[in-house]
């Protein structure tokens, strides 16, 4: 568990490793948009299906709420705005300021779906290469019109491969301007400056040698296509998290229909209204 | 005399100020291993960029078995592999394995066949046992082999190294002398653009000496040229200097 970190690969052989990556986005992509209607009971179901994944990476939950204390922090202060300011039942007050049962219900709600979602994009994260993302990105865009997937793909590729450099090119460059006591100045726009103007000529600089070298390289859009490498388990994997989330949505039957119907109606007036106002023309 | 593959014909590359390379002739052959030598700004690397059709000449030209680099730019490419000098903005892959499968890729290569030759070229190279890796966390020479891997899987006819023992150890410029030298040995063409001669100069079969003015001043045999490095700029290696024979892990 130790080397579970947030959003980066760690290299396995669990389930999860060799699942499709079209397998796998699909699946974040239901849970999530699930999550969006599930109550208490929902979340409850999901989290109990989920560790038995999360526990395959080796992590255990008290690893995991360390791991993500920081979000933690801000899911427990979304709760506790939810729960001043969502009108109610009071349980108590501090300084006249009233906390309501349902708002401390709806924080709590909301902070549990918001974890869950953390999670799911924790597990893809962690048990999905950079290079696999990519081909997703690649094969979910190919029947869209007038995008260029390969182009999309492999700057993702590049953004993900060179942002690290990015960022250890600012450490290097801040360093360098500290060394100088550079640091102590107080103005923030000749610190900002003296930091940015640097770096991005830096960046420039290697973004240049970059295109150089791919051209090199004889590279071109019209590239070999990715190769997917099925596991084997998708049929099973496909299954099982359709079941999940048809159970969340079966036990949160209410706030599904609640949400389907106000965002149906979200559509359906506006329409309705011009179809009204054409009929009196 | 074999046939030449590389025909550089009065090439010049003028900068604005003045700088840049100036009438530059020399042909290169099958098997050759060309140590061109200068100080900084002398325009080893504008020149080899030029060899690629990187670079627009301001006159003259480079014929590729006889036709303009700039004919067929794939061909061009595909022929004359280069290894850049910065290896951290030339590597574009997740992993060592895709990184040498990048220019296959490019060139529209088959799946079974890109994995086959991705092998291959890997242990060549004696990068096998890396190939799972993040090329981030390869150390400089690593880095460096790893380029030579992602340019030789295309099976180029000639590779050119910008300074490839910048910034390396003395076990890592070793460690990829030998690579280089192996390379050579199975009948690869080999340039190698550099400012210190050290360690490669009693591999070479030829040396191209440019002037700070980006002339080339002196094109002929390694060991009749050792004399005259100084004059133009270059340090004269330590054997040569003090009259010793070429240290052991050169020869």
């Amino acid at each position: 568990m130790a080397d579970l970190t947030l959003f980066s690969f760690n290299a396995g052989t669990t389930a999860l490793h060799d699942l499709d990556v079209r397998v796998k986005t699909g699946l974040v992509c239901m849970l999530s948009m699930t999550l969006f209607f599930a109550g208490f009971t929902a979340c409850l179901i999901c989290f109990l299906a989920l560790y038995p994944l999360i526990r395959s990476q080796g992590a255990t939950l008290l690893h995991l709420i360390l791991r993500l204390k920081g979000f933690l922090l801000l899911l427990i202060i979304m709760a506790a705005a939810r729960a001043v300011t969502v009108p109610g039942e009071p349980v108590f007050s501090i300084l006249d300021v009233e906390i309501t049962r349902q708002g401390l219900a709806q924080g709590t709600l909301v902070a549990a779906r918001f974890f869950l979602v953390m999670v799911i994009g924790m597990l893809f994260a962690v048990t999905t290469r950079p290079a696999d993302l990519k081909s997703a990105a690649q094969w979910f865009l190919a029947p869209v019109p007038f995008i260029p997937e390969k182009r999309v793909g492999f700057m993702i590729s590049l953004f993900l491969r060179f942002f690290p450099l990015i960022l250890a090119q600012a450490g290097q460059t801040a360093d360098a301007v500290n060394a100088r006591c550079g640091g102590f100045r107080k103005n923030p726009v000749r610190r900002i400056r003296f930091l940015t103007l640097p770096l991005l000529k830096k960046t420039v600089m290697a973004a240049d040698h970059l295109s150089l070298a791919m051209t090199a390289r004889c590279y071109t859009e019209n590239r070999t296509d990715p190769a997917f490498e099925p596991g084997g388990k998708e049929r099973i994997f496909l299954i099982a998290g359709a079941g999940l989330c048809l159970g969340m949505i079966l036990v949160s039957r209410e706030s599904f229909w609640m949400i389907f119907w106000s965002s149906a109606k979200f559509w359906v007036d506006p329409v309705s209204d011009l179809l009204y106002s054409l009929r009196l023309q | 005399m074999p046939d030449p593959i590389l025909e550089i014909d009065h090439l010049s590359h003028e900068f604005a100020g003045g700088s840049g390379i100036h009438d530059i002739n020399f042909q290169v052959c099958a098997g050759e291993f060309i140590l061109l030598a200068g100080p900084n700004g002398s325009g080893k690397t504008t020149l080899i960029r030029h060899l690629n059709a990187l670079e627009r000449p301001s006159s003259g030209g480079i014929r590729l078995y006889g036709r303009p680099v700039t004919a067929n730019l794939m061909l061009t490419r595909k022929t004359i592999g280069m290894v850049f000098q910065d290896a951290d903005t030339q590597i574009v892959g997740d992993t060592v394995a895709e990184e040498v499968a990048f220019g296959l890729e490019n060139l529209n290569t088959p799946r079974a066949q890109i994995r086959e030759k991705v092998n291959q070229t890997l242990a060549r190279i004696n990068l096998s046992h890396l190939k799972d890796r993040n090329p981030a966390t390869l150390s400089g020479g690593e880095k460096r082999r790893l380029a030579i891997a992602g340019i030789l899987v295309m099976d180029p006819e000639i590779i050119v190294l910008d300074e490839p023992f910048a910034n390396l150890d003395y076990p890592a410029s070793r460690h990829l002398v030998e690579t280089i030298c192996r390379l050579n040995r199975d009948g690869q063409t080999i340039i190698v653009a550099t400012h210190d001669v050290e360690e490669v100069i009693t591999l070479a079969s030829r040396l191209l000496i440019l002037d700070d003015q980006g002339r080339l001043v002196r094109d002929g045999c390694p060991a009749e040229l050792l004399g005259c490095l100084d004059r133009f700029g270059i340090r004269e290696p330590c054997f040569s200097r003090m009259g010793y024979t070429a240290p052991p892990w050169q020869t």
